[in-house]
């Protein structure tokens, strides 16, 4: 598929000891929606602003279609923008805000009338083209400000933390409705966010960044079953990957990972990569719904249940391991009790490998 | 809760709803004393003879006398030409001092100076300076622009000349105020709803005049009533700089008649004076709040 964004070596300093983003190397392919994740401060906002020419890039070029927009001003980028606070502008009506870039294009009355009616029936705002923002509740005002940057068919649709504004209930509504729109229009689009779920939900692909670096690009499945490092296994998942620090043993053909709670033994055709870490100690992951309750025979430790928490669909059960409080998923069928002894094992394709200096993965 | 005692909930009712009466009476009892007396005093005096007698000569005097339409045209003059003035330079300021450039700060601070200035520090800051030998000219001098032979006569020009000294005199002095209400208002519009302008298409000029000036309209809006409200009022730097009569504005005559003639009979055209001027200013701020379109109900604040 065809490039649509290249971003390539940019960074952004602030100051001589702040950098906003460090080192930022990323492809955009035609029609895909890639979200920016990461926690407060990561850069992630800061990029997206300097794609859209709100902030000076410090170094690195950005191509749009393979021509460079590093230093063109916003308007000139062939982008729009959904922005977190809506900024939609008081003082003209819904009709008006949409029409504002089409006005400004000298495009003829009528088919700019006919332009924003579309894409206002799109976002099912319709009946409130004639209304003033002070009128419409958050939502609304959300919907206003993503008819507007609809209604441009720009190259690239931007969005920075769209949802974050609205409640917990209208934000899993308008996600769905953003990601049927996607799929209708196939804007190529880059959607900034700290909600991992809204992540995996939304992406195509997802950049997951920190302090201004990139940690890891791919699918909802790459991030979530192949974590590039202990940070990306501990922010993505809801709740996110337990961990243990676990010894590593290497006796011919088998490997025994070993730490005070358990001696988990793995075959070492599976884990190639594991050679190296004889006699050193390394990170293991696991995900809550990995750990399964089975037999006394079968299990690998047992433990006391901690705390029971409810979801409904299913309950998450808390435990703790050496003072290391440990998160399993459990079918809401099965019937516990705070304090019963549940005796576990690990779904052994599901282990996460880390290194424990670099806390990058291994297998 | 149960109600034991119905008649003690009904004092307690009445109690709820003269509270705020009682506590707004302090003001209401000093607005009597202090403003409503005196001017109800001067109203009434303005109607009165030195003998006491109801009267309207004061007025006709005044209707008859042409110094006073002469004030009134100078004071027009200076009201729209100052607060035009003043409005589109501490506009420009407010614009610059809000980008934050680095220093912004410090030139915020120096820019507000003249504001701390009395207007009688004012008006001597300037009579020296427009001095023949004052350091207006002894600057221009010290620098080439001008030789000893061609120093300005500032203070010896005519009508016109000496109005555009009061002008930017006032300026001056005023620019500061007027850019910290505008600047007030600028900082109150979030970075975003510009951004979002230039996003969708719009050059600065576009987003200045399609999306910050609209905005900061209230503000504007306030700054300029004051504005115009206190131009009206102007007197005393022009007193300072040309003195009495030279330049009469509406304001200065009132002074004139109430405090340096000094008699019982210009003490009673100075009230009928102080009459007719508040009179104007109220015409003319609710003339500009229509125009402006103040009274137009929003039904953008239905929230």
């Amino acid at each position: 598929m065809a490039v649509t964004l290249e971003l390539s070596n940019i960074a952004k300093r602030y100051s001589k000891k702040v950098w906003g983003v460090k080192k930022m190397d990323l492809q955009v392919k035609n029609k895909e929606f890639i979200v920016l994740l990461g926690p407060s401060g990561c850069g992630k906002t800061t990029t997206m602003r300097m794609v859209a020419g709100l902030e000076e890039v410090t170094r690195g070029t950005i191509l749009l279609d393979g021509k460079d927009i590093t230093d063109k001003a916003p308007r000139d980028r062939g982008i729009s923008m959904v922005f977190q606070n809506y900024a939609i502008w008081p003082h003209m009506t819904v009709f008006d805000n949409i029409a504002f870039s089409l006005k400004l294009q000298k495009i003829p009355k009528k088919e700019i009338r006919l332009r924003v009616e579309d894409t206002a029936q799109m976002v099912k705002i319709q009946e409130l083209l004639e209304r003033l923002p002070g009128q419409l509740s958050g939502g609304q005002q959300q919907r206003v400000a993503l008819a507007r940057a609809l209604v441009v068919k720009p190259k690239l649709f931007l969005m920075d933390e769209p949802l974050s504004n609205l409640d917990a209930k209208l934000r899993v509504i308008m996600r769905t409705e953003l990601k049927a729109i996607h799929l209708k229009t196939g804007a190529t689009s880059i959607f900034v966010t700290h909600d991992q779920s809204e992540a995996m939900s939304m992406a195509d692909r997802i950049v997951i960044m920190k302090d201004g670096e990139i940690v890891q690009i791919g699918t909802p499945d790459d991030v979530y079953f192949r974590s590039a490092s202990v940070f990306v296994a501990g922010f993505i998942g809801t709740p996110p990957a337990n961990f243990f620090n676990v010894h590593c043993h290497i006796d011919g053909k088998d490997i025994t990972l070993t730490n005070e709670n358990f001696n988990l033994s793995i075959s070492r055709e599976r884990f190639e990569n594991l050679a190296d870490y004889e006699g050193k100690n390394i990170i293991l992951g696991i995900r809550p719904e990995d750990i399964e309750i089975v037999e006394e025979s079968e299990a690998l430790f047992s433990n006391e249940i901690m705390v029971i928490e409810p979801q409904g669909s299913h309950q998450v059960v808390a435990l703790n391991v050496s003072d290391n409080i440990v998160k399993m998923i459990v079918p809401a069928e099965t019937k516990l009790q705070y304090n019963d002894t549940l005796f576990l094992n690990f779904k052994m394709n599901r282990l996460h490998l880390f290194d424990s200096d670099t806390e990058l993965r291994i297998n | 809760m149960t109600m034991k005692n119905p008649q003690l909930l009904l004092s307690m009712e009445t109690r709820r709803k003269i509270m705020p009466y009682l506590l707004i009476a302090p003001v209401i009892i000093y607005y009597f004393i202090f403003w409503l007396f005196p001017v109800i005093n001067s109203v009434i005096g303005s109607f009165k003879d030195i003998e006491d007698q109801w009267t309207l000569s004061n007025y006709i005097y005044i209707f008859k006398d042409p110094v006073f339409y002469q004030s009134v045209i100078n004071t027009g003059i200076l009201v729209v030409f100052s607060v035009t003035v003043e409005f589109l330079l501490a506009f420009g300021l407010a614009l610059l001092i809000n980008i934050k450039f680095k220093g912004s700060s410090v030139f915020l601070f120096l820019a507000m100076i003249p504001m701390a200035l009395p207007a009688v520090a004012v008006g001597a800051i300037w009579t020296s300076g427009f001095a023949t030998r004052g350091w207006l000219n002894s600057f221009l001098m010290t620098f080439g622009f001008i030789d000893d032979a061609g120093k300005f006569l500032f203070l010896a020009g005519g009508k016109y000349a000496s109005m555009l000294l009061i002008i930017i005199v006032d300026a001056w002095q005023v620019i500061p105020f007027v850019m910290i209400i505008l600047l007030a208002g600028l900082q109150g519009i979030g970075n975003d709803m510009k951004e979002a302008g230039y996003i969708f298409g719009g050059s600065r000029f576009q987003v200045l005049r399609k999306i910050i000036i609209p905005m900061l309209k209230p503000t504007i809006t306030t700054a300029m009533i004051l504005r115009i409200i206190s131009a009206i009022q102007i007197w005393l730097i022009i007193v300072m700089i040309f003195g009495f009569n030279r330049i009469p504005v509406l304001l200065e005559q009132v002074v004139l008649n109430v405090d340096e003639l000094g008699s019982e009979f210009f003490l009673r055209i100075g009230m009928a004076l102080s009459v007719i001027v508040a009179l104007i200013v109220s015409l003319v701020a609710i003339l500009y709040l229509k125009v402006s379109g103040s009274f137009e109900k929003k039904d953008g604040d239905s929230e």
